[in-house]
Order: C-alpha cells, then sequence, then structure tokens
C-alpha cells in the first residue's frame, strides 16, 4: 500500500511540475468559499462558520475533534477518531448534522462509531457551519443546534483551467499519516473537481504526568474518493453532480463493546441552482441526494472472541431532496422551501457461543427493515427597520415510522415493544430581534421552539449496549418527540481597535425528553456480555439546560492576536428514578432522585490562544492554552464518575513559503499531561471501568501544496 | 413597529404556553411487604460439608458433592381464597450457586400485598417458554447453558461431585437436569434424538404459611435436602447410572420424580 502512495505522490508531483509550468502566471483560485477567521455573524443566536485555513492549521485527524474547539462544542471519543459532537450537552439526532446544505446520512453504526462527521473527511471540507439552538429550519428538524459540513465545490472559469492539491500529514505518538489530493477545474461552462484521501492511524498512548503511560487500541485506517461535475447551464443557473465514498477498515473503538471492521459508505446528490430568476425571486436551490452506509463491526479483536462471538451487519440508507426559494421584497427577506427524508435501516447482530464443546448460534435483528419518512415545510423571514433586525422562520413536519419487527413484548398489561408504527406532526418556530444600541453594541433577544421525532436507535434498536452506560438498550416504538424550548440572550460588541466580543446566555426546557428506564428482567435480559440489565428510551416530563458562552476575538489588524472562549452548560432532569443493585441483584427500594443532573454534560472550560503575524504574515506561531473544570455536578441516576479537571498548551506554526506551499507543525499537549474529557467512554473491560484517556503529546506537521 | 414588536414578544410567549403540568398517577395505596428468600443446602438433615466423601445414599454409593447451582423461577404465594401473588415484577428466574454467597439469598423486588399466604410453590428449572438459548449471556448463568442439539436452553440444575464405585474407585459424577432427549435406537446419537422432554417440575412447598405485613419483610428458608435426590420413589445408583446423565432421560426422569420432596421450608421469620 505504502508503495502505491509513493508512486501515486511521486507522480501527482511530476503532473503538478507540468501544471505549474503551464499556468505560471496564474491566479490561484482555491474555490468555494474561503473565510478567514471564526467570526460571528449578526444573527439573534450564536452561529460560528470554519474556514479551510483554521481546519488545516491543526492537527485534525477528524472532524469531531475539530469542532471540540467550538466554545460549548464537545465530542463523545469512543476510539481514535469518529468524535461525536456534543453542542450545549445536545448530542446525537438532537443535532441536526447534515453536509453540503442538506445532504444526510443515517449512521450505520447503532454504538455511533460513525457519527455523520465520521463520514467526511476534513480536507474535503471548505467551510464548517454550527448553530447552537434550534434557530436553523431550512436543513431538517432542529432541536438542540445545526452542523452543516459544506464540501469544496467546483465552479466555472472564464476559460479552461486546471489546478490541483496535495497534503501530507504526520503526527508522532500514534504514528498517524494522512495523504490528500485533489484535482480540480474546468472552463465556464463545465467545471470539475475529484479528489481522494488516506490515512492510517495506529494507536496512541496517555500522557505520562499520572505515572506511567498507557497505550489504547485506537488505531485506524480511512480511505475516501470523489468526484463532483458542474454544467453551466446559463450565467444564473447551474447544475452539479457529486458522488463520493468513504471506507474505514480495523477501525478500533476500546470503550465499545466493538470494533469497526468496515464501514463503506456511497454519497451521491444532484444540485440545481438558479439565481436572480426576478425581481423577486432572487435564488431557487434545488437537491436530490441519496446516501448508502453498510457497516459490519465484531468483537473479533477481544478476549470475549473466544467464547463468545458477535458480529453486526447494518445497512442505512437515507434518500431525500429538498427545494428552496429565495425572495426579496425591498428590504425583506423571504424563504420558503420543503424537504424529504426517507431514511431505511437493516441490521442483525449473529451471536455465537462456544460452551461445554458446543457451539451455539443465534441471529437477533437490530433493526428489522425500519423506515422513517420525514417530510418538512419552512419558511424565514428577516428584515430589519430602525435599529431593529427582526428574524423568524417555522417549520412544519411530518413524521411516520414503521419497522418490520415482530419483537412483542408485554407483560401485566403493559406493552413494552407491540406496535411499530407512529407518526407525528412537529411544529418548529422561532423568533428573533436584534436591537443596534450603538455602532458598537448590539443585543439580540431570541425564542425557539424545536421539535424532533424519535430516531432509528430510539425507536427500534433491540438489545445493544450503545454506550450511555453499562446496560443493552431497547428502542420504543411509541415514543414521542421531543421539543426545545430555548431563549438565547446575546451580547455583541465590536470594535476595529478593541476587538469583538460576545456574550451568550441560554435556557432550554426540554419537554418529553428522551432519556431510558431500566426494565425488569423478567420482562428481557441482556444479550451483551457484561452489561447490568436492559433499558428502555422513553420519553421524561422534562429537563432543562442552561449556560453561557463568551467569546473575545483582538483585530486583526494587529500584528498580535488574541482568542479567547470560555462556556458552560448546566443540565438537570428534575426526577429519576434508580435502582439498588446489590450483588449484581436489583432489590426492593427504588431511590427517586430530585433535581438529578443529565449525563454527559462538559464542565465549565475556557480557552487562550495568542498568535502573532511574523514575516508579514507569512510566519504565525501560536500558543493555546486550555483549562477545563472538574465536572462534579454527574448524573447519579446513570452512574456516572465525577471527572477531574486539567489544563493542556497547544503550540503550532504555520509558514507559507509560496503561494503554492504551506507548513502547519507543531505540538499538542506540550507538557504530556494525562487527561481524558468528561464526555470520553469508559474503557471496556478495564477493572475500575476507567475513561479513555486522550493521546498525549503528539508532534505534527501538514504540508499543503497547490497549484 | 411596535405593533410587529409586540407581535414577536406574544408568538414568542405562545411558543412556550405548550409547556404542561406533570401529571403523576398515584399509586393504589394498598399496604404491602416484602419477603426474602434464603437458600439453605442440607445432607441427611445437616448442613452440607462440600468436597468430602462422607455422604452415602439409599442405594449405597458413598459420594461426595464439589458445586451445586440451580434455578428455580415462577415463585408463587398462594393466599387461601385462591387468589395468587406470582413473583415476577423484577425477576422470575433466580439462579443459586452454593459457591456464590451472593445467589444464597434473594431479596424478592416485588411489592407484596400485607396478608396471610397459605402455601409458596416454584418451578424447579425454567418453564419451557422461558428456556430459551441466549436468555442468559452473562456469568454466571450463562455457565449453565444446555446445548441446542440436547434441546437447548439451560441446565435447570448442576451437582458436580463424585463416588466410589463397586470396586472403590473414585468416579465423578454429574448430576444434571435439563430438557430430556428420546432416541430412537439404543445408541446415544445426537442424529438419533426423535423428540425432548421438558423435565422441570412444580414444587409446591410443605408448610409455607407467611404472613407479610406492612413494611416489613418476611424471610423465608428454602431448603434442598439433597441426598433427597437419591431416595424415594426411587433409589438412586450411580453404579446404574454412570456419571454424565444429560443425555440419559430415564435417570432424568428418575431425578425429576425423587424431587417431589427435595424442598422443604426452614425458619421463617
Amino acid at each position: 500500500m505504502k508503495k502505491k502512495i509513493y508512486l501515486f505522490i511521486s507522480f501527482f508531483l511530476l503532473f503538478a511540475a507540468g501544471i505549474r509550468a503551464q499556468h505560471l502566471s496564474d491566479t490561484i483560485v482555491l474555490g468555494g468559499v474561503v473565510i478567514t477567521d471564526t467570526l460571528l455573524k449578526r444573527t439573534p443566536f450564536v452561529t460560528t462558520q470554519v474556514s479551510k485555513e483554521i481546519m488545516q492549521s491543526v492537527s485534525t485527524r477528524d472532524v469531531g475533534d475539530y469542532l471540540r474547539s467550538i466554545p460549548n462544542v464537545s465530542g463523545i471519543r469512543k476510539g481514535g477518531g469518529a468524535i461525536d459532537p456534543v453542542i450545549r450537552g445536545f448530542k446525537f439526532s438532537q443535532l441536526n448534522v447534515v453536509m453540503d446544505g442538506g445532504m444526510k446520512i443515517e449512521n450505520g453504526c447503532p454504538n455511533r462509531m460513525d457519527p455523520v462527521a465520521a463520514h467526511v473527511e476534513v480536507e474535503e471540507l471548505s467551510q464548517i457551519n454550527l448553530v447552537k439552538g434550534p434557530f436553523l429550519l431550512n436543513y431538517g428538524p432542529a432541536l438542540g443546534g445545526v452542523i452543516n459540513l459544506q464540501t469544496e465545490d467546483p465552479h466555472p472559469y472564464a476559460k479552461f483551467e486546471i489546478h490541483g492539491n496535495a497534503m501530507f500529514g504526520y503526527e508522532t505518538n500514534w504514528d498517524g499519516a494522512k495523504e490528500y489530493f485533489s484535482l480540480y477545474g474546468g472552463n465556464s461552462k463545465v467545471y470539475f473537481r475529484a479528489s481522494g484521501g488516506y490515512r492510517k492511524y495506529g494507536d496512541y498512548s496517555s500522557g505520562k504526568t499520572d505515572g506511567e503511560t498507557t497505550t489504547y487500541n485506537t488505531s485506524f485506517t480511512k480511505y475516501n474518493y470523489g468526484a463532483k461535475a458542474g454544467w453551466a447551464i446559463s450565467p444564473k443557473q447551474n447544475v452539479l453532480l457529486s458522488y463520493s465514498e468513504s471506507h474505514g477498515r480495523d477501525v478500533m473503538f476500546p470503550a465499545l463493546t466493538m470494533d469497526e471492521k468496515s464501514d463503506d459508505t456511497r454519497m451521491m446528490s444532484l444540485d440545481y441552482s438558479a439565481r436572480n430568476i426576478s425581481e423577486v425571486i432572487k435564488t431557487l436551490d434545488v437537491k436530490v441526494y441519496r446516501t448508502n452506509v453498510n457497516h459490519l463491526m465484531d468483537n473479533s479483536n477481544r478476549i470475549t472472541w473466544s467464547a463468545k462471538q458477535m458480529v453486526a451487519d447494518v445497512n442505512a440508507i437515507n434518500t431525500g431532496g429538498k427545494a428552496i426559494l429565495g425572495m426579496k421584497i425591498k428590504n425583506q427577506n423571504l424563504s420558503a422551501g420543503i424537504d424529504f427524508e426517507n431514511i431505511y435501516k437493516d441490521g442483525v447482530r449473529t451471536m455465537t457461543m462456544l460452551m461445554m464443546g458446543t457451539t451455539s448460534t443465534t441471529r437477533f435483528n437490530l433493526w428489522n427493515k425500519a423506515l422513517i419518512r420525514n417530510a418538512g415545510l419552512f419558511a424565514g423571514y428577516t428584515t430589519s427597520f430602525n435599529s431593529f433586525k427582526f428574524d423568524a422562520a417555522i417549520r412544519v413536519d411530518f413524521n411516520k415510522a414503521d419497522s418490520e419487527d415482530t419483537l412483542v413484548l408485554i407483560k401485566d398489561g403493559v406493552e413494552y415493544f407491540n406496535e411499530t408504527a407512529s407518526q407525528f406532526v412537529n411544529l418548529s418556530a422561532n423568533l428573533g430581534l436584534t436591537r443596534k444600541i450603538t455602532e458598537k453594541l448590539s443585543v439580540s433577544l431570541a425564542f425557539a421552539r424545536g421539535t424532533r421525532s424519535p430516531n432509528m436507535l430510539e425507536r427500534y434498536i433491540k438489545r445493544l449496549t450503545i454506550g450511555y452506560d453499562n446496560y443493552d438498550y431497547l428502542g420504543n416504538p411509541q415514543l414521542k418527540p421531543e421539543t426545545n424550548y430555548e431563549v438565547d440572550l446575546t451580547l455583541t460588541y465590536s470594535d476595529k481597535k478593541l476587538g469583538t466580543m460576545y456574550v451568550n446566555g441560554f435556557y432550554s426546557y426540554v419537554k418529553d425528553y428522551i432519556s431510558a428506564v431500566m426494565l425488569p428482567s423478567s420482562v428481557i435480559m441482556p444479550a451483551t456480555l457484561g452489561v447490568l440489565g436492559v433499558k428502555q428510551f422513553v420519553n421524561v416530563d422534562n429537563a432543562t439546560f442552561t449556560g453561557f458562552e463568551l467569546g473575545y476575538t483582538s483585530p486583526q489588524a494587529y500584528k498580535l492576536g488574541v482568542n479567547v472562549i470560555a462556556a458552560l452548560t448546566y443540565g438537570q432532569i428534575p426526577s429519576e428514578t434508580k435502582h439498588i443493585f446489590i450483588a449484581g441483584q436489583v432489590v426492593p427500594g427504588d431511590i427517586v432522585i430530585k433535581n438529578d443532573a443529565l449525563p454527559e454534560i462538559p464542565p465549565f472550560e475556557t480557552t487562550l490562544s495568542v498568535n502573532y503575524r511574523l514575516l508579514h504574515g507569512k510566519l504565525i506561531p501560536r500558543v493555546s492554552y486550555r483549562l477545563v473544570a472538574a465536572q462534579h455536578h454527574v448524573s447519579d441516576a446513570f452512574d456516572e464518575p465525577e471527572t477531574p479537571g486539567f489544563s493542556i498548551m497547544n503550540f503550532s506554526v504555520a509558514y507559507k513559503l509560496s503561494k503554492n506551499i504551506n507548513i502547519n507543525a507543531g505540538v499538542n499537549n506540550i507538557f504530556d499531561v494525562s487527561y481524558y474529557e468528561h464526555l470520553n467512554r469508559k474503557i471496556i473491560g478495564s477493572p475500575e471501568n476507567k475513561k479513555l484517556y486522550e493521546p498525549g503529546r503528539v508532534l505534527f506537521v501538514n504540508l499543503n501544496l497547490s497549484i | 413597529m411596535k405593533y410587529a414588536l409586540f407581535v414577536s414578544i406574544l408568538l414568542g410567549t405562545l411558543l412556550f404556553l405548550d409547556i404542561s403540568c406533570n401529571n403523576d398517577t398515584p399509586d393504589d395505596g394498598k399496604p404491602t411487604g416484602h419477603i426474602s428468600l434464603s437458600f439453605i443446602h442440607l445432607v441427611d438433615g445437616l448442613p452440607l460439608e462440600k468436597d468430602i466423601m462422607k455422604y452415602v445414599n439409599a442405594a449405597g454409593n458413598p459420594y461426595e458433592i464439589n458445586q451445586i447451582m440451580y434455578f428455580i423461577s415462577d415463585v408463587t404465594l398462594h393466599k387461601a381464597d385462591g387468589t395468587t401473588k406470582l413473583i415476577s415484577d423484577w425477576t422470575d428466574i433466580h439462579y443459586v450457586d452454593i459457591d456464590i454467597p451472593s445467589t444464597l439469598t434473594w431479596d424478592v423486588y416485588d411489592d407484596i400485598d400485607t396478608g396471610v399466604y397459605d402455601s409458596i410453590s416454584f418451578v424447579f428449572g425454567i418453564t419451557k417458554e422461558k428456556n430459551q438459548s441466549f436468555r442468559f449471556v452473562n456469568p454466571p448463568e450463562v455457565n449453565m447453558m444446555w446445548p441446542d442439539i440436547l434441546g437447548g436452553g439451560y441446565h435447570y440444575m448442576m451437582i458436580n461431585g463424585s463416588w466410589k464405585n463397586n470396586e472403590n474407585v473414585i468416579m465423578s459424577y454429574a448430576f444434571h437436569m435439563g430438557i430430556g432427549q428420546l432416541y430412537k435406537s439404543n445408541v446415544i446419537e445426537v442424529d438419533s434424538i426423535y423428540a425432548f422432554v421438558q423435565n422441570y417440575f412444580s414444587v409446591k412447598l410443605p408448610n409455607s404459611a407467611i404472613t407479610v405485613e406492612e413494611n416489613k419483610t418476611c424471610n423465608i428458608e428454602i431448603v434442598m435436602n439433597i441426598d433427597s435426590w437419591f431416595i424415594s420413589p426411587h433409589s438412586y445408583d450411580h453404579n446404574f447410572w454412570g456419571g454424565a446423565i444429560m443425555q440419559n432421560q430415564p435417570a432424568m426422569q428418575m431425578a425429576k420424580e425423587n424431587g417431589f420432596d427435595v424442598f422443604t421450608v426452614g425458619k421463617i421469620e
């Protein structure tokens, strides 16, 4: 494989040299939208945009890993990569993660080895847009936030041009190497982009400050490739056809009961866009897509394999589309659209037990031809008057689900799992008002109601540890949608000389919050080795999330750049019931816990980054110091352990050698600190249920070439 | 413009009006208590001393016991008026292992209506509908697995030990009960199995009347008189049946028939 890579690199460099000779005087166009820094849009809610340059400047091996650097965005780590984003304590389907403005991927793995962000590589992205709260409704139902992962799009050129990019990166500690290549160009009518990447990482070791380092089985291999072809029908109309594949092989997850043997994801889409259609209708964007994930996982790398073999094979298909019309009447902007999503999921777990010299094999379905259909109508409106800016959006979703499950669980008249069909009509809406108090100071107040229907896992999963705690989980086909009522208050101050500062406070009241309760063993027994029992998803009355974020960015005009962020979320549930275990048995006397913490809520943290622009901005050293408080507010009902605080320091240098060559190098976790994030999962099989630590010191270098 | 602001605030308020109050379901208010079952193992009326060849059964076999593991299920409390309380609110199958002290006590989760209960019954082993392979995947219960080719599910009981045969040679026995098989011929081969036999049986404990008082726990000792497995109505001879009986339905049938008086009640407090 390495030989092939070297040959490919050599070929690419030779090819690139040739192209460069031909187009020496050409203007370099990177394509897509380029934003030069993390910035705040003037919206009544908090939105963050991340540019390609920012992503390139750090040793990011995973989109989810990068997202953790945004205030109040955390991630759940279960292995070397595929970190699952958490925004203000909202996670999984409470977040709407889409690609390219509307393409959705149904993750194949019930353990979320493959969240949406794991199906796209950082190098493919031109931009990440992140909106906190249920405020952005034109990408689908949103409860806790929206993340749009925008990949690089090709664009027309006045005359035929062809360009290329190459990236090579290496990280110590886990001997991680990554390569990425892209070729793009075209003329005024037809344009294209083709790209591919490969990354192979070994096992990483934790830091040394706790004594000895621990090496975790976190290796993974991933590769991806794809192409996009565009046709400019007219100067106002474009069509773009995209196809890409992403593959994972032997991706290890020490904090899960199984590892990913293979993951094969195929994504295809067709986009049509028209601009300036009439005086009123300014834009029309239509997208249709299909994504397909084949996910295979097993425990063949675990000691349990010798006695009990588990293999899970899941196929997930998401087919959908959207159309959105943008209109402008004087200073009023209107948008309206429809979208549709059809999710199909089918999966089987095969269990083989080797005991008493005999072998017993059985097959459980994890999902049995489960189907969720969601159709949405949405509209948005913005206008400004005097010193006010007004935003409003509304969305109605028609959600229908069913499955061919034959499982029936009824005991004493209580139906735990029986009728699989359900349908809902969900209303989401938001209003926001921004008042410009002075030229520099503005205040925003936004209200929102966001409703989302239960997902495939919550509705139909059958007896699998999905990682919240040491239990198998059972879906609940009769779950109700959960609704987030949120209010955000944001104060923004922006001064050319002093920089930009914002403070945001938010409060979320989630009605019919989807949690889980333990089921009696007389109803259902677990199917996974080592778990305590079976929990089923249920709606609990409510949960609340409260918190704040603040950020400061110094003006770009100065050589010295300073960036400060801080964030805190406090999640609480009014009442939870906890069963008492003694020697593995549930005994009489349940405990009702009042005002329990919600599980997996990150603690307070703050980061200070300082950079200095040398050589007219060609050389930028950057140092960052991240301080994370201990998390003592933990869920008693979920037996969540407390997490100690920690601080780490990173250093990097970005050097623009020429207009064609960029080098980013640095060291993360300079002092080799042993630490783990509160959201990192526990190591399966560890004697004290120890959590998976973060990597210790990592030296990295990324070389970016463009022609 | 003020109107727009007013409408905004009004709509925002309306969005939040959907928040509803709790609807707590009151319980039925009946007074309840609890029971706790302790498992005692006796041989010839005395506490079991394992790993010592000090016992002699009715057939005259000197024997010792090394391990005992078994399931009881569907424990039921019977009232004089014919009503019953099935223990199943949390678990309906209990595993007992003399080497795992925590299994020797079962603090029953169920809330039990106060009052006098005439008797207690249970199923020795696991009923057909519940005795399905892969029901248990975790130790220790998983170690009771009964091979699928012999009927599947789990052993009802394992008593492992050794006996001294007629030649004074110490032999191991595995007095195991589970789903039996009927073979087409005298040759015991799995290919010739034509039917399976459920060997679980119901036990009604004699003298097991109890009184459950409000907010109190009634402790009941359930005694397994191990020697009774080998006494009546059949004298069980290890020399005749040999060491392993998993594929010997007549032997398991004999054990099943002997099981009627194996369990008694000890102290009730």
